[in-house]
């Protein structure tokens, strides 16, 4: 992960809280304190975070690959005891009572969880048997789920002959065959052309309609932006930002102008620009600089005057209000877009 | 119905789904068979003591249908399982882990019990014959296949321990000292003293002689009693085994 060069800036902690906005008063889902995972020879995937996920509300878990995003969603989801800290799944204690979370919790974690020998209807039913559904009960609830995604066509078909689109339709609906309060969805649209991509939003959209709690993870910042109630931002193992998308991004405060360098000197665009009012900071991109500062399109007119004064000529100049990549910046010194390609 | 019941269903789909993870285990017995019989009936004619008056492919079959169910099978399809991350969606169900092996074992046996029966037949089509009949023909097969699911283990021990296919592949040449450090070619009084020391060490050959008593014999309960000791031995051994590696599996 290449780390982008700042000019005039270093990682500023955009402080986690465990519930910076309103204060609401329903039961909180997941509960998680301290929780700490350390791999063999030392490697600290998760360092001791503090999350609380409200019923009834998408939580966004973002961050880059290796953030530590999967190794939480794996404890939370019983798959791997944490080396220290706790957490309440569904009012559960996952390590007093990993049995009972199991009941109370569907996964589809990031590799599709799908067995290629079986059909789409016989892997639905046996996932109900395993929840205890007779099979008269298993069939009818898996031609639900099967109606419900969209695979009514494919239900009898071998899952190795399904689209990456169609897996995935399928993982998550085999989340779904005992309704449960808590969903854990692990980085559900990695590699989904966008047309799946929006598809398993409206269904993660759909399944908070009727009441479940969801986790996801993404590396995503548009998924994260328009799909999640609120998000942590999770970096090397640790939550450096939490809030909702808005107001994450209100607590940058500021405008984002983008300077397209077009073959200039950005040396001499910074020593011009420096000295403009309320700039906070600007940070150098690959063919671009970024001003960080307040009222933005005001300042633009004065932007071009200054660049025209010293004949500096640039491409295009652009304003935008702050993205969640800019708080991810503002909070790890680096960008979260174009790292999340990484094979 | 049970969680055993349902996953064993669904392994057993999966031995008639792939009958290529199979077909090529039921090559080496048969080629053995065949091999061995042309190359040695004339070195051990029928009036040879310890032949009982049959051919030597009678002598001879109980090791194939050895061969036929000590397969890495099931530890095959357990760690590609765990490959592909169905193992984990299985994990994350609220069931008894140790019901994913018993399911795998369950799927042994019938596969064991297919594979055993063909062997048979292609045995008594060589020219074996069974003294205890048709009775003892069907435990023959029954003991070759609980055989088979207490070998079984030593696949799904290791696909837990390695989580890695080509060790768990490699699995299968275990046999190879356990099967021919025994009383395969000849009787324990016709080998070295080394070689008889280690063959009688060796829990495979009393498996053998059970099952080969049931061809040559007839029905002799003192190597039967042994030979479902060291069946029943082996697979509570290698299930428990199994079954710890299982409920210690950390994802």
């Amino acid at each position: 992960m290449a780390k982008v060069p700042t000019l005039n800036a270093s990682p500023q902690p955009v402080t986690p809280t465990a519930s910076p906005e309103l204060p609401d008063a329903r039961p909180h889902a997941i509960e998680v304190r301290g929780l700490t995972r350390t791999f063999k020879g030392g490697i600290e995937a998760v360092r001791g975070i503090d999350l609380d996920v409200r019923t009834g509300e998408i939580f966004g878990f973002l961050g880059p690959n290796g953030a530590g995003k999967t190794t939480t969603v794996r404890m939370l989801s019983t798959l791997l005891p944490p080396t220290a800290g706790t957490a309440r799944v569904a009012g559960i204690d996952v390590l007093a009572d990993p049995a009972e979370v199991r009941r109370r919790i569907g996964v589809a974690l990031q590799e599709i969880g799908l067995d290629p020998i079986q059909t789409g209807r016989e892997l639905l039913e046996l996932q109900c048997g395993l929840y205890g559904m007779g099979e008269a009960q298993a069939r009818a609830r898996a031609q639900e789920l099967l109606e419900l995604v969209g695979l009514t066509e494919a239900a009898d078909r071998r899952t190795k002959t399904y689209s990456g689109g169609m897996k995935r339709r399928l993982d998550l609906a085999s989340a779904l065959v005992h309704s449960p309060p808590v969903l854990f969805l692990d980085e559900p649209t990695t590699g989904l052309d966008p047309a799946s991509r929006l598809t398993v939003w409206e269904e993660v959209r759909r399944i908070k309609g009727a009441g479940t709690t969801v986790l996801l993870t993404t590396q995503y910042l548009e998924e994260a932006d328009h799909l999640c109630d609120r998000i942590a931002i999770i970096d090397a193992g640790r939550i450096v930002a939490e809030g909702t998308p808005a107001s994450l991004k209100a607590r940058i405060g500021h405008d984002v102008v983008s300077v397209s360098l077009d073959g200039a000197d950005p040396e001499a665009i910074r020593h011009t620009l420096g000295t403009l009012p309320a700039l906070e900071r600007m940070v150098q991109e690959p063919g671009e600089l970024l001003l960080y500062l307040d009222n933005g399109p005001a300042l633009i007119p004065e932007i071009v005057r200054r660049l025209d004064r010293e004949h500096i000529s640039v491409g295009a100049i652009s304003v935008a209000r702050p993205s969640l990549d800019d708080v991810f910046l503002q909070a790890t010194g680096r960008r979260l877009e174009g790292a999340e390609e990484e094979p | 119905m049970t969680e055993v019941t349902l996953l064993g269903r669904r392994a057993v789909r999966e031995v008639f789904r792939l009958p290529e993870a199979t077909v090529p285990t039921l090559f080496i017995p048969l080629f053995f068979l065949a091999v061995n019989i042309g190359q040695v009936s004339k070195t051990f004619p029928s009036s040879t003591p310890f032949l009982h008056g049959q051919g030597y492919v009678g002598f001879q079959l109980p090791v194939s249908l050895m061969f036929a169910v000590c397969t890495a099978t099931s530890g095959l399809a357990l760690v590609t399982e765990i490959d592909l991350g169905y193992f984990d969606k299985l994990l994350v169900a609220p069931i008894r882990r140790s019901s994913i092996i018993f399911g795998r074992l369950g799927a042994d046996l019938v596969r064991g019990l297919g594979t055993s029966t063909l062997v048979l037949l292609v045995g008594l089509a060589l020219g074996a014959r069974i003294h205890s009949g048709v009775p003892g023909a069907v435990v023959l097969i029954i003991m070759t296949a609980l055989w088979g699911v207490a070998y079984a283990g030593i696949g799904l021990l290791v696909a837990l321990r390695t989580r890695n296919v080509q060790a768990t592949n490699a699995s299968f040449l275990v046999f190879f000292p356990l099967l021919f450090l025994t009383p395969n070619f000849v009787p324990f009084d016709r080998l070295t003293p080394l070689m008889e020391a280690l063959a009688r060490a060796n829990p495979v050959s009393y498996v053998i002689e059970g099952v080969r008593s049931l061809v040559l014999e007839g029905w002799v309960p003192g190597k039967l009693a042994i030979c479902a000791g060291v069946i029943a031995a082996t697979g509570l051994l290698l299930t428990w085994l199994s079954v710890r590696a299982i409920e210690g599996y950390d994802g």
